[in-house]
């Protein structure tokens, strides 16, 4: 039932991609429908600044098309804001974030975007003074939490950063996409303890998202030990299982691992049953490489060779 | 009961039509004072108490139900943070339990609140009730095109207690009160979807209020965590990989 569930969520996703670049294409060659594109990219919050800034500056500048949309009209610039400040077009974006203050004084939702044009700016401590100035009136603004993560990010202070998520998940501890920042902040960092346990966190907030299961195996096999790889063989078993063998990394892995583990257990007690796996994966990588990229096929047989699994 | 009563038209223009039209009308007028009742809390800044208490019972019950995902050591640790009885997340100390009861109920708040959510319903619905009660009582005021039996006559026939009367003819007083819970079909045409008048989602509301004390849901998960058996999946993946490669290979 999940599965069904999340495949057809799954559809329906891949179905507004593709018609988000349909618009865009058609709005693109003055076919009409930029509006419903701008919608359309809000809604998916998909993150396409060019044609975005493109074609809500030119809704914005005609004024007859921009008298049609009334109050529509300030969502929009709000959007051609950010696409601005994403596409480093600060006039444009200083422009459009003038109107909107001018429209709503003493906003909040104005004074994020003016906090995230100093960002933008690089202007580090003036974003940082604008954003405790948010959260003093609504703590609970999980954005402006995230854009102080940014922040630290940006400025490339990564124990900041993970000190400002720790925070952060200490309070919204469901928030699986804080977990997964954290998870690559300590991969970055090289706290694979750490990141393992963020990864556990994320696999059960959403046990069949292959990637996760992947991650983790791969933070587990770097740690390395026996244990760890062993448990890190079955991530990559799962992997391979929730992705129907296509993904070359888990395939990969598991023939890493399992060479890693005859190497450390080597002479005393053999694996049972579980070299099958391993001569499988193999094989399989062997086939997909033989369709996909015949070139490479030597390279691959050779290094299977080496980690004696073929 | 075979002689069909005979309505006079005067009744459908002055009684059937004008307490339909009233009722509507009613019905927009609360949904507007219910609204500018509301505007002034628009946003309460939660609690931050509250808003943690439900992350970590959505972190737990994750936990719960995907624990099969996790090896065993992973597992244990996050059990022992989540239920130990000094410091776990899920753990309520008793007394605070119980304070927190405590202010649910005399939070004058909150009570404040309900007082004004309740208020914009009861006095405009009081106030209907007598005047149809005052004016209409007492008389059928339509029939319905269909037979009905005995056991609806509690429903169509209020306020009239003659039980000679065919069932599908309807009293006046009953026609108010189909008005009353017939309508929100027709106010969510015209207020919108979420409109205020939902009166079984305000009941709703109003029993959470009471019912969904945040601490009892942690206590709750705490109790659930407790009782689950952790069983690994992982190792049954490699036996399923393995299936899953050798479909593979044999297309």
């Amino acid at each position: 039932m999940a599965a069904a569930a999340a495949s057809a969520a799954a559809a329906t996703a891949a179905e507004d991609g593709a018609r988000l670049l349909r618009l865009e294409e058609q709005a693109g060659h003055g076919g009409g429908g930029a509006w419903e594109y701008l919608c359309l990219a809000r809604r998916l919050r998909a993150r396409r600044p060019e044609p975005v800034l493109r074609l809500g500056l030119a809704l914005l500048n005609d004024s007859s098309a921009r008298s049609r949309l009334a109050s529509e009209q300030w969502t929009l610039y709000e959007q051609v804001a950010v696409a601005a400040m994403d596409c480093q077009r600060l006039d444009v974006a200083k422009d459009c974030i003038g109107v909107l203050s001018k429209q709503f004084p003493g906003s909040m939702r104005v004074g994020r975007l003016e906090a995230l044009l100093f960002e933008a700016k690089g202007e580090w401590t003036d974003a940082e003074r604008a954003y405790a100035l948010i959260l003093e009136n609504n703590p609970f603004d999980q954005i402006v939490h995230k854009r102080k993560i940014a922040i630290a990010k940006a400025q490339g202070d990564m124990a900041l950063a993970v000190e400002y998520l720790n925070k952060y998940l200490e309070l919204f501890m469901a928030d699986h996409d804080a977990w997964r920042e954290l998870a690559e902040t300590y991969v970055a960092l090289q706290m694979y303890k750490q990141a393992a346990f963020c990864y556990e966190e994320l696999i059960l907030a959403q046990p069949t998202v292959p990637l996760y299961h992947l991650a983790y195996a791969e933070v587990l096999y770097t740690m390395g030990g026996l244990e760890n790889l062993q448990t890190a063989r079955k991530y990559y078993a799962s992997t391979i299982q929730l992705t129907g063998g296509k993904n070359t990394r888990a395939l990969f892995g598991v023939c890493l691992c399992s060479s890693a583990i005859n190497q450390l257990t080597k002479g005393r007690n053999k694996e049972e049953e579980s070299s099958e796996l391993q001569s499988l994966a193999a094989e399989a990588l062997l086939k997909d490489y033989k369709q996909r990229a015949p070139s490479k096929e030597a390279l691959i047989t050779s290094l299977l060779k080496n980690m004696k699994l073929s | 009961m075979a002689e069909e009563l005979v309505l006079d038209t005067a009744i459908r223009d002055w009684v059937l039509v004008p307490l339909s039209v009233v009722m509507v009308l009613i019905g927009v007028l609360r949904y507007f004072v219910a609204k500018l009742m509301r505007s002034p809390s628009a946003s309460p800044s939660p609690d931050p108490k509250l808003v943690k208490e439900g992350q970590v019972v959505i972190r737990a019950r994750n936990l719960r139900i995907n624990s099969q995902y996790i090896p065993a050591k992973a597992f244990k640790s996050r059990k022992v943070y989540y239920t130990n009885e000094e410091n776990g997340l899920l753990h309520v100390p008793k007394e605070e339990a119980q304070k927190a009861q405590a202010a649910m109920f005399s939070d004058p708040n909150m009570a404040m609140d309900m007082m004004k959510k309740n208020l914009s319903m009861i006095v405009p619905q009081t106030l209907t009730f007598a005047w149809v009660n005052f004016f209409f009582s007492g008389f059928v005021a339509a029939k319905i095109p269909f037979p009905l039996t005995p056991r609806f006559r509690g429903m169509l026939q209020n306020g009239i207690d003659l039980s000679t009367v065919d069932v599908s003819y309807v009293s006046s007083r009953s026609w108010y009160f189909l008005n009353l819970f017939g309508l929100r079909g027709l106010f969510s045409l015209i207020l919108g979807e979420e409109n205020a008048n939902d009166d079984a989602q305000k009941m709703m509301q109003m029993g959470g209020g009471f019912g969904g004390n945040p601490t009892m849901g942690l206590a709750a998960e705490k109790d659930n965590l407790d009782i689950i058996q952790h069983d690994w999946a992982l190792p049954k993946m490699e036996h399923h990989a393995e299936e899953v490669l050798r479909k593979l290979l044999k297309k």
